[in-house]
């Protein structure tokens, strides 16, 4: 009953299964397949592809069932998955792609980086909440992709996901003030760029 | 404006805006911003920058991965 119940939320006919589940799977499909919608929306900000995005998370998802005898029933298993995805992300992906594990960003202070909010007059204020209202998604979606991974999957996080700073913490496996400072700088980062981007598309500029 | 508590409201308007302050804390800055023009700009904007934000982030993931992924699990004993 319950993984009828799963294979109809996810749309998917049973026809198309090649095998039912098991009586471990069955619970860990009914709490976990919920959820992949935003694991993979999770993974496509990491990879920033839906090749890799994919990769990553059948690879979550499969760690996750592997260890789901040490998941607490109870606790919440979406920040659990969020947690597993970026632990694969790091020990794999990271490395494959022989990135460096720190943003050269991040080693700046905060005045170098300058405040966002000085760029802007506070006239213009208004304006500048109007153009990004009006921004197409994927000049935000393209801003994103620009920033710094850990900056960006702080932003995603809480954002997006409404986790506090210290679930993030968690998810992350960082202090909650390194989780702070990620997600001041990666949206001040983000808001100069999208004010460029409605600059140079003249959006917002009608006075 | 200057020292009539928009400091305060600034130096916060993050965690306001993402509910990480104390309740005293938060209502100190929602007095604030219901009288300056100013801060209450700015945390428009900020409110905007999520708004779009999490517009841009909506994904469904393909059906053949969800396929892909019960397949794993199912057969994972075997392995």
């Amino acid at each position: 009953m319950a993984s009828s119940l799963v294979l109809e939320r996810s749309g998917i006919g049973l026809n198309n299964m090649t095998s039912a589940p098991t009586p471990k799977s069955a619970l860990f499909e009914e709490q976990a397949m919920e959820h992949i919608d935003k694991l993979y929306a999770h993974a496509m900000r990491k990879t920033g592809n839906p090749a890799d995005a994919n990769d990553l998370v059948q690879e979550t998802y499969l760690k996750a069932f592997a260890a789901f005898e040490q998941y607490q029933q109870g606790t919440n298993i979406k920040a659990w998955l969020h947690r597993i995805l970026e632990n694969t992300y790091i020990n794999q992906y990271r490395k494959q792609q022989n990135q460096p594990f720190y943003s050269p960003l991040e080693e700046l202070e905060d005045w170098q980086l300058g405040e966002a909010e000085s760029r802007t007059a506070t006239s213009s204020r208004s304006a500048e909440a109007e153009a990004i209202d009006h921004l197409p998604a994927s000049a935000v979606k393209n801003a994103l992709q620009a920033i710094p991974e850990d900056f960006r999957a702080a932003v995603y996080l809480v954002d997006v996901e409404g986790y506090s700073y210290q679930e993030v913490a968690d998810i992350m496996d960082t202090p909650a003030g390194t989780v702070m400072s990620r997600l001041h700088r990666g949206r001040k980062l983000l808001r100069e760029q999208l004010a460029d981007y409605a600059h140079e598309q003249g959006i917002g500029k009608g006075k | 404006m200057g020292d009539c508590g928009c400091d305060k409201a600034k130096k916060d308007l993050e965690e306001y805006l993402h509910n990480e302050l104390c309740s005293e804390e938060a209502a100190d800055i929602r007095e604030h911003m219901e009288n300056c023009t100013d801060c209450s700009d700015e945390l428009k904007v900020g409110v905007v920058l999520t708004e779009a934000v999490k517009r841009a982030c909506e994904e469904t993931a393909p059906e053949q991965l969800k396929a892909e992924v019960l397949l794993q699990i199912r057969s994972y004993q075997k392995h």
